[in-house]
């Protein structure tokens, strides 16, 4: 079971449970449709093929910035101590969005395109919170050599 | 595809508008103020209360005492709320129960007093919030959900995340966007009541201002404010013998966000458009060309150059350079937010842009007035359909009375 309330007075969907019950064994999973293949985040009903045949499946856990927006202002007095602090769109390499912050980074060498990689928070034995940090890019050939 | 539907053009029409009061922390109760719009828009038209024979609360709350308070007596009366969206849907309504058969003349109500709030936490409880404890954020509220524990907070960053967007595909600069307050300012500063009026700004004041949700700097964003707005629709015959200058609704349409977030699209198109813009003008019986003036929903300056590239008054990408060459000005290709907008007028949600469309064909909008103005353009969106940035989407085609 995940806790009733999530960090920040989220509250979670309850369609959504298994996704953060894989959270807590470092599983990133999506809403896959098993007729088409098709992946959602969060819980869906496939647009073509409804809610009956939607699986809860482990995804790559990897994915690209699409898009993000920096604070330098807290709208939220929880946040203040973050600033500045990016918040990005994440595009799972199996489609669906996913917005989270990016941690091991800089907010402002956040950009579009960036490749990330989720890391997970273990805030408690029953819950795991799920983050992305940047993929390091392939190391360039060294014109040196 | 949805077809045309009815022909609705010039058979309805806006016979009276009571515009309250609309500021800063006014310290004015919402039903107070709708009240004030409410004898405004009968005294406009020439209506007595038992005239009113229906009644929708548009973006309201706490309805429960609302017809009592403003002494109406209608056959039906409800609320309905999709944000920005909702000042659309509400006259959409308004029609249908015109047409059939429920009502001859309907008010729709706008009241809200978000700056005089004494907090905001408030609005982040909803939708399985409650359930889980005071204050909870669930997935329908404007704090987003999921992505609230990561930082996510406030509408900007929702059109910030347009913004990026907009300026990653095509080269859409901070400079861009401050012609748009720039622009905006300009024309609040002459409208007597704005929150901007006899306060102009340079491109300097706004490329100064200091950053709040990259892109957008101070300038970039709207504020809250208190007002009310009651606008009566009736049959343009009925119109005819109110004591206003009846404007007609020559078009309605609707698009709706989530359409876009399956598709991968949500936050390169900013607003449904397309489906909207197709129902609405196919009504109207226009192209953007027919359009005199543009009222469109501008809580931050991406929103009107996303919107005027998606009515055709400009290629995609165009927008920013063409609002930065003067385009929107009263001189320009298409005057648009010629009140100041939500950006410097004031902020009613999308009422804002339907009374500047009232306005302008009522041949009130004083300095800012478009010369023979005939057609104009209203747009609206807001609410959230499970996901954040998958809101609703409405638009308007208003005209004179021919």
């Amino acid at each position: 079971m995940i806790p009733p309330i999530l960090p920040y007075q989220v509250a979670p969907d309850d369609l959504d449970d298994p996704f953060w019950e894989g959270c807590v064994r470092h599983e990133f999973l999506v809403h896959r449709c098993a007729e088409c293949g098709r992946a959602y985040w969060p819980a869906s009903s496939c647009l073509d093929h409804g809610s009956a045949s939607m699986r809860w499946e482990p995804a790559s856990g990897t994915g690209a910035v699409f898009t993000y927006t920096v604070f330098h202002h807290a709208y939220d007095p929880r946040f203040a101590d973050r600033i500045p602090y990016a918040l990005a769109v994440v595009q799972l390499d199996e489609g669906p969005f996913f917005h989270s912050d990016i941690l091991e980074c800089d907010a402002a060498d956040v950009h579009v395109g960036m490749r990330v990689e989720v890391v997970y928070e273990d805030v408690a034995v029953d819950l795991v919170i799920p983050h992305f940090r940047p993929i390091p890019e392939p190391e360039r050939a060294s014109a040196h050599e | 595809m949805v077809a045309a539907g009815l022909d609705i053009s010039s058979n309805f029409a806006i016979g009276g508008l009571g515009v309250s009061r609309q500021g800063r922390k006014l310290g004015v109760s919402p039903r107070e103020l709708r009240l004030e719009a409410l004898e405004l828009a009968l005294a406009d038209a020439g209506l007595s209360r038992g005239d009113i024979d229906g009644h929708i609360g548009a973006s309201s709350t706490g309805m429960f005492d609302d017809i009592r308070h403003m002494g109406l007596s209608p056959r039906f009366s409800y609320s309905m709320q999709s944000g920005g969206a909702t000042a659309t849907l509400s006259i959409i309504n308004a029609v249908g129960a015109i047409l059939t058969g429920q009502a001859e003349v309907v008010a729709c109500s706008y009241a809200a007093a978000p700056s005089s709030a004494p907090a905001r936490s408030a609005i982040g409880a909803s939708l399985r919030g409650e359930e889980r404890g005071a204050g909870a954020i669930g997935y329908g509220t404007y704090s987003y959900g999921y992505a609230n524990m990561y930082g996510m907070v406030g509408a900007g960053a929702a059109h910030a995340l347009h913004a990026r967007r907009h300026m990653q595909r095509y080269g859409t600069t901070s400079l861009h966007l401050g012609a748009v307050a720039v622009q905006q300012r300009e024309y609040a500063s002459v409208r007597p009541g704005t929150i901007g009026y006899g306060q102009p700004i340079t491109i300097e004041d706004h490329q100064n201002s200091r950053m709040v949700v990259d892109p957008f700097r101070l300038l970039d964003c709207c504020r809250d404010t208190d007002g009310a707005v009651v606008v009566i629709v009736t049959t343009t015959e009925r119109a005819r013998d109110l004591a206003s200058t009846p404007v007609c609704v020559l078009g309605l349409g609707t698009g709706h966000n989530m359409r876009n977030w399956w598709t991968g699209d949500v936050f390169d198109l900013h607003d449904d458009i397309a489906p909207a813009k197709e129902t609405a003008f196919g009504q109207a019986g226009i192209t953007h060309v027919d359009v005199d003036v543009a009222a469109l929903y501008d809580p931050f300056t991406i929103s009107p150059i996303m919107q005027l590239e998606a009515y055709g008054f400009c290629g995609p990408g165009e927008g920013g350079p063409f609002v930065a060459a003067g385009n929107t000005r009263l001189d320009g290709v298409i005057p648009t937010n010629t009140g100041g907008g939500q950006l410097s007028g004031f902020y009613a949600t999308g009422f804002t842009a339907l009374v500047e469309g009232l306005w302008q064909l009522r041949g009130e909008g004083g300095a800012t007035q478009v010369a023979g103005a005939e057609v104009a353009l209203v747009s609206g969106h807001g609410g959230n359909g499970g996901v954040q940035n998958t809101w609703a989407h409405g638009t308007m085609v208003l005209g004179v009375d021919r």
